[in-house]
């Protein structure tokens, strides 16, 4: 009996012996995949950020309005922003093939997942960057025209067209990551639903006057200013 | 021969029988019907009064008026009794109307006008604006003397008007124009001037042509290319200048478009300015005329309450663009009594010379720039109509003299500033 426990418990340890043996080879190269791959995404990480300075590209975030934006959101400048995001992407990449390597049947696929995922993240933050730049250049444009043409409330309608568009670029780059695609939609039937069947309580039923006072209120009538009545030049 | 390509086969032919000239009158025309017969034979007259030895042309080129004014310009009859019985030309009148091909635009125009008159060697060139319906001989005469008399480079005019008239002018443009190039002219944007033909050919050498400044802005690049270039200008009075007013353009579309030319005439003549140090008066051929008696009526107080409102809607623009300093004293002069609205001169410089430099820096679109100054320029305007609208031309004239200064005086801080983008 004594004998039998004896040859399971050293037949059990040569096993794992033999398991250790085989495994360390793939551990250590998973290691060694890991730590490459942190080296090279801190030398792409300096790389890039080097270039990007290059480019003064904070000075075009600047002007873009990104990097007021990054700065209330309490995040780095954003050539360090872009930077980070490039040694993420590069070394969850090294990572995930280096988790690959062990062998282990429930994480396969993690590399296929995520280069599939990888193209599709980098165009949601085109997507997000797009439209950011596009939703300030309408809303400085809308602000400015609106002014000089004395249309009433320019700020709450440039605002209103800038959220419009960052909203929108906002619901693309979800989907296009596929991310809570139904709560997306649905949100937005929501949202838009809720919006248009206010307005329609507002103006219809009986709340006639209060929404005039409000649009009175928030749409005060302006003035010309009677600069196309002079002699300018 | 450069200037081949700009010219079409027939206008090449029709210059070639022309031949070499004396004396060259450029007429760039779009839809200016009603105005250019007159332009036409003041220049015909001019030919046959002061120059009727000389070989002369006229040249109408024409941006495919919809009205009829090539046609105008080609029958116009020169039939002016007062020619005949004074003196008439002893040589051939010729007159040449052509269309010019490319972009739309006034610099277009000009340039085939100006390559034409390289090919013929004109001596002396004068440019009349076709919408100016006060155009007389002695114009032409006046702007054609210094040229051939003093063996000046360009010359540009000055009208009678009063201080009052044309604020966009008298406020930023002229004292801007001014303390920046170093010179100081009365007409900063006059359509009309003579020139020589080195001024012509140094012209036609310029990368101007196919860019924004051909179509909106040639009449100052222009002045500052005469200035930039080291040529010998001067000024000279003409009469009052009546314009027809057939831009048709929105006050706000004709700001963005002087103001914008004037930024970017800036920006490519700074290696001429930059080291410029001092500000010296632009020679005078003729006696300063008098200022004009009519003062433009003018609701200032629109202007002024205009003002106190945008400057509250455009904060967010304002401060990408305008020094804490400068943007703070604007919101202090918005919170108070805005008919009573002061602007003061060095507020007014500062505001001017920030826009100019965070232009040349682009901090933001260079449209969305010159659209944010439109409010400010309103507000000055008002606040200088409703201060000096009751005081004499004279006391009006020292007021601008004393706002002019003031821009030369800050100058050193614009370049500072215009370094400092640069690097």
């Amino acid at each position: 009996m004594a004998q039998m426990i004896a040859n399971a418990v050293r037949e059990a340890g040569t096993n794992f012996v033999e398991s250790l043996v085989a495994f360390l080879p793939n551990a250590i190269t998973t290691l060694s995949i890991i730590v490459v791959g942190w080296l090279i995404a801190m030398l792409l990480r300096a790389v890039v950020r080097f270039a990007l300075r290059s480019l003064r590209f904070n000075a075009l975030a600047e002007r873009q309005g990104l990097a007021a934006l990054l700065k209330v959101a309490d995040l780095p400048e954003a050539d360090a922003l872009l930077a980070t995001i490039v040694f993420w992407l590069v070394w969850l990449g090294f990572f995930f093939s280096g988790i690959d390597v062990l062998g282990f049947t429930s994480l396969q696929g993690l590399v296929a997942g995520f280069a599939a995922f990888v193209p599709r993240l980098l165009v949601a933050l085109v997507i997000l960057v797009v439209g950011f730049i596009a939703a300030n250049f309408a809303w400085r444009a809308t602000l400015l025209a609106s002014v000089n043409a004395h249309i009433p409330s320019p700020r709450l309608l440039s605002g209103a067209v800038r959220w419009l568009i960052l909203i929108l670029a906002g619901a693309m780059a979800l989907e296009q990551i596929a991310v809570a695609r139904t709560i997306v939609l649905t949100a937005f039937a929501i949202a838009f639903g809720a919006l248009m069947l206010g307005i329609a309580i507002a103006f219809g039923i009986g709340g006639g006057g209060i929404a005039r006072r409000i649009l009175e209120h928030q749409f005060p009538e302006r003035e010309g200013s009677g600069a196309d009545e002079i002699s300018h030049l | 021969m450069v200037q081949d390509s700009l010219l079409s086969d027939e206008l090449l032919q029709h210059l070639m029988a022309v031949g070499q000239v004396d004396v060259l009158v450029g007429v760039p025309t779009l839809n200016n019907a009603t105005t250019v017969g007159g332009v036409v034979r003041a220049a015909h007259q001019a030919f046959g009064r002061y120059f009727p030895r000389d070989r002369t042309v006229l040249i109408n080129s024409d941006g495919g008026s919809e009205d009829g004014t090539p046609a105008v310009v080609r029958d116009c009859a020169v039939d002016d009794q007062d020619t005949f019985t004074v003196s008439h030309t002893l040589r051939t009148v010729h007159r040449i109307t052509t269309p010019y091909h490319g972009v739309a635009g006034k610099g277009n125009a000009l340039r085939q006008i100006l390559a034409a008159a390289d090919l013929t060697q004109a001596r002396a060139v004068v440019v009349l604006d076709a919408d100016v319906s006060s155009v007389t001989p002695e114009w032409v005469a006046a702007l054609i003397r210094p040229l051939r008399e003093q063996q000046f480079d360009y010359v540009t005019p000055i009208y009678p008007r009063h201080p009052l008239d044309g604020p966009l002018v008298t406020q930023m443009i002229r004292p801007l124009i001014d303390a920046v190039y170093g010179w100081r002219i009365r007409e900063p944007l006059a359509g009309e001037f003579g020139c020589s033909q080195r001024f012509v050919t140094h012209c036609l050498e310029q990368d101007v042509w196919l860019g924004p400044l051909a179509r909106y802005g040639i009449d100052l690049w222009v002045t500052g290319t005469a200035f930039a270039g080291g040529f010998r200008c001067c000024q000279t009075p003409l009469g009052p200048r009546r314009s027809a007013g057939h831009t048709g353009l929105s006050f706000q579309e004709l700001f963005q478009q002087v103001v914008g030319a004037a930024f970017e005439c800036l920006e490519e003549h700074a290696a001429f300015w930059v080291p410029r140090a001092a500000a010296e008066p632009l020679p005078m051929v003729g006696e300063l005329p008098a200022a004009g008696e009519d003062a433009p009526a003018v609701d200032a107080g629109r202007l002024t309450q205009a003002f106190c409102t945008d400057i509250e809607q455009l904060q967010p623009v304002l401060r990408s663009i305008l020094s804490a300093d400068t943007l703070d004293s604007l919101n202090a002069l918005a919170h108070q009594d805005c008919e009573r609205l002061r602007y003061p001169d060095d507020l007014w410089v500062s505001t001017v010379y920030e826009f100019l430099v965070a232009h040349h820096r682009g901090v933001m679109r260079r449209d969305h720039i010159t659209q944010a100054l439109i409010p400010l320029y309103l507000g000055r305007t008002g606040s200088f109509l409703t201060q000096w609208a009751d005081r004499s031309p004279a006391e009006v004239d020292a007021a601008l003299e004393s706002l002019g200064l003031q821009f030369e005086r800050s100058k050193p801080w614009l370049v500072e500033r215009w370094g400092e983008g640069q690097r």
